[in-house]
């Protein structure tokens, strides 16, 4: 009977630490909260496949908040400043729908963001759009995601069509400047729906440009070997690959390549994987003369961009990258739209948001000229930027060479590529 | 032809690396009754020690070998004893012990997430070293040599496991223990001690596996479980606690993965790995290789 108390009085030291811990969590929490605030519910990636591209997000918004904040937070409202919850989507589409339930109903958000990966912004804007709740998607390109007729959903990036379209445009364009014949292609994606999206419409741009395509496939993003894909591109012959990655796969894909010797002229990769930080480093030189299809480089001709860059790389250890700086100014164009809206009603900062024409200020850093939404929610002026990676003296870096007006001065492009 | 052959080549190489993730599965199985759900964890943090031994002293990726396999042993050993095990005790009477799965499971949540928060989402890969990205080229023949070295690494752990278990012993104990507890411990074997033995073991053989890897593939938190899910396929395939089961069920699976893509799109092989999984589940539940009774 002895053992059996003292066992309990020992379970009953634990449960009251553990109280206490939540107790002293819970309090702090909300001594910050108050009453002035405007909770921001952002569902991201933060761990799973796509957890580096997660917390990129996750970081760019926090730099943005803080600088909002630091500035006096939101003046219509009072002085109100923003706090933002994440909640973990872990890439999957049902842990999105719920979470956006759970900060909806239980965090009593008044504004959401995320979710990067397509197939979970889809399904999520419709629970958003259900409860009323405004929606900004700084980054998820499928085009269906503003194309739902939904009065809450606003995308800052460019949709998928729009990135396809460029890189053709841009084929083309290399294949003039250099003088080459590009007739073969292939095509290798990552089987989700970004993936998938991509291909569709890469098909009938190729059908329309005249190219014939040799290869056409797909590939589970998960795969611990991508030598059989490697060994079909080689055999394929093609001139000019085109990709669609995740980082673990781009970087996996990159080197396959190169050990197998994989004659090309050009490879044409879409973000996502390919703009990723750690591609850089872990690919190293096998990384050399990709062209990557991006939103925003580090070498973007627009006051106040180096200086983001500098300040983000001095806190986090890398560079900005497209899609974080679409969070970045998702934050801006959101306090915008909350100060022209004066009020924490959804409805409200619904219509500041429909109404938002951001031309100028702290968060404008990318290349096109402002931030404004079409019927659909889509921002019209988004574009996007072609890069090379390659090394000219300080080390390996991504360098702008598309379109040719935004072209890094002095920079000639290396096409085709040279053997290695 | 000579497509195929190579092909067949690479299924094989890569197929015994994914077998040697297994085998520690297997043999964590095969004596404790235990599906480790953490064991693509063990793998990622033998790839984590590889990671580091290997480029704090430049030397060969295999040098690390010497490293790995004891801090692996060390680790598994020392997580069996001191948190598996009064798990175990406490649910002595049951031959499956229920608990104790669900607890590996809460090993892999912890050790993913800690590795996460710790060394962040980035990933890593070993700098330059003597093995990467080298190919042996015969005639229009391309091999990868970091492959061909983790087949050679793959047969010879399975082999010297299987001497091991066989000749001497402790292996002869870990043996009686896995036929049966009870009658193995009133002939006085500690079957604690045993079974921290056999964890020991069958992380070491993941650190061992974490080595092949590393020399071409990523580093990062969530590693274990691409592996951790194939390993499962492999060791059912194979027999589960069967050993050379394991590797041979590897190498089915690596020679599915490696020709089947030149035929259809790469996204239906997976769907014809699991469609053999369940066909050998039904048909032979106790897998390829497997004995109907424990060893």
């Amino acid at each position: 009977m002895k053992k059996v108390i003292t066992r309990h009085w020992k379970f009953m030291g634990i449960l009251t630490v553990l109280l206490s811990f939540t107790m002293v969590f819970f309090t702090s929490n909300t001594a910050n909260a108050g009453s002035n605030v405007v909770r921001i519910g952002n569902i991201i990636p933060l761990s799973g496949p796509s957890a580096s591209v997660g917390e990129q997000g996750k970081n760019a918004r926090e730099m943005a908040v803080e600088e909002i904040n630091a500035a006096g937070g939101i003046k219509s409202l009072g002085g109100a400043k923003l706090e933002m919850f994440y909640a973990d989507s872990e890439s999957k589409p049902e842990k999105g729908v719920a979470e956006a339930e759970r900060l909806i109903n239980t965090n009593k958000v008044n504004v959401l963001t995320g979710c990067w990966n397509s197939a979970v912004t889809y399904p999520t804007t419709a629970v958003a759009e259900r409860y009323g709740i405004p929606f900004l998607v700084p980054v998820s390109v499928r085009d269906t995601i503003t194309e739902q007729g939904f009065k809450t959903v606003f995308r800052i990036a460019a949709k998928d069509s729009w990135w396809t379209r460029d890189q053709f445009a841009f084929l083309k364009d290399m294949e003039k400047e250099f003088k080459i014949k590009v007739k073969k292609l292939a095509f290798v994606y990552e089987n989700g729906d970004w993936g998938k999206g991509f291909a569709g419409q890469w098909k009938e741009l190729a059908n329309k440009g005249g190219y014939k395509v040799v290869l056409d496939e797909p590939y589970p993003s998960t795969s611990t070997d991508l030598s059989p894909v490697v060994q079909k591109i080689k055999r394929a012959k093609p001139d000019v690959l085109m990709l669609v990655s995740n980082a673990a796969d781009a970087i996996l894909l990159t080197n396959t390549l190169a050990e197998y010797k994989v004659k090309l002229k050009a490879i044409i990769a879409s973000g996502g994987g390919h703009a990723d930080p750690s591609f850089l480093k872990a690919a190293g030189k096998n990384a050399q003369y990709i062209f990557d299809i991006v939103e925003w480089e580090t070498d973007v001709n627009k006051p106040g961009a180096k200086e983001a860059n500098a300040k983000y790389k001095a806190k986090y250890g890398y560079n900005l990258t497209g899609e974080s700086v679409d969070a970045y100014i998702a934050v801006y164009v959101l306090a915008d739209a909350l100060e022209r809206a004066g009020s924490l009603d959804p409805a409200k900062i619904r219509e500041a948001l429909a109404a938002t024409n951001y031309r100028s200020g702290t968060g404008m850093i990318v290349g096109y000229e402002a931030v404004e939404f079409d019927a659909s929610g889509q921002n019209k002026h988004a574009s996007l930027v072609m890069t090379q990676i390659n090394d000219i003296g300080n080390g390996l870096e991504r360098i702008t060479v598309w379109p040719k007006a935004a072209r890094r001065a002095g920079y000639t492009p290396v096409c085709p590529m040279p053997k290695k | 032809m000579i497509y195929i052959l190579e092909d067949a080549i690479n299924g094989i190489l890569m197929g015994s690396i994914y077998g040697l993730t297994a085998l520690g599965l297997t043999i964590i199985f095969g004596v404790l009754k235990v599906i480790n759900f953490a064991h693509g964890s063990l793998l990622m943090v033998g790839m984590y020690v590889a990671l580091w031994v290997v480029s704090f002293s430049g030397l060969h990726p295999y040098l690390a070998l010497i490293v790995v396999v004891p801090v692996m042993y060390l680790f598994g050993y020392c997580l069996q004893d001191v948190i598996i095990k009064p798990i175990f005790k406490a649910e002595k009477d049951v031959r499956e012990p229920i608990t104790v799965i669900v607890v590996t499971t809460g090993i892999w949540y912890i050790l993913d997430n800690l590795t996460l928060l710790i060394f962040g989402p980035q990933y890593r890969n070993l700098p330059d070293n003597p093995l990467k990205g080298k190919m042996l080229e015969i005639g229009d023949m391309m091999i990868s040599v970091p492959k061909l070295w983790g087949f050679i690494a793959a047969v010879s752990t399975a082999a010297a496991v299987y001497w091991y278990f066989q000749k001497t012993r402790t292996g002869r104990a870990i043996r009686a223990t896995s036929l049966d507890r009870e009658a193995a411990s009133l002939m006085g074997i500690n079957q604690y001690k045993i079974y921290n033995v056999a964890f020991g073991i069958g992380t070491a053989t993941a650190g061992i596996a974490a080595v092949t890897l590393v020399p071409f593939y990523n580093i990062f938190p969530t590693v274990g479980v691409l592996f951790d899910i194939k390993g499962f396929i492999i060791v059912v395939l194979g027999g589960l606690g069967s050993m050379g089961g394991a590797i041979l069920g590897g190498i089915i699976i690596g020679m599915i993965e490696s020709i089947a893509p030149q035929f259809m799109t790469a996204t239906w092989t997976e769907a014809i790995v699991y469609g053999l999984f369940l066909v050998v589940l039904f048909v032979k539940p106790s897998g390829l290789f497997g004995v109907k009774y424990d060893w």
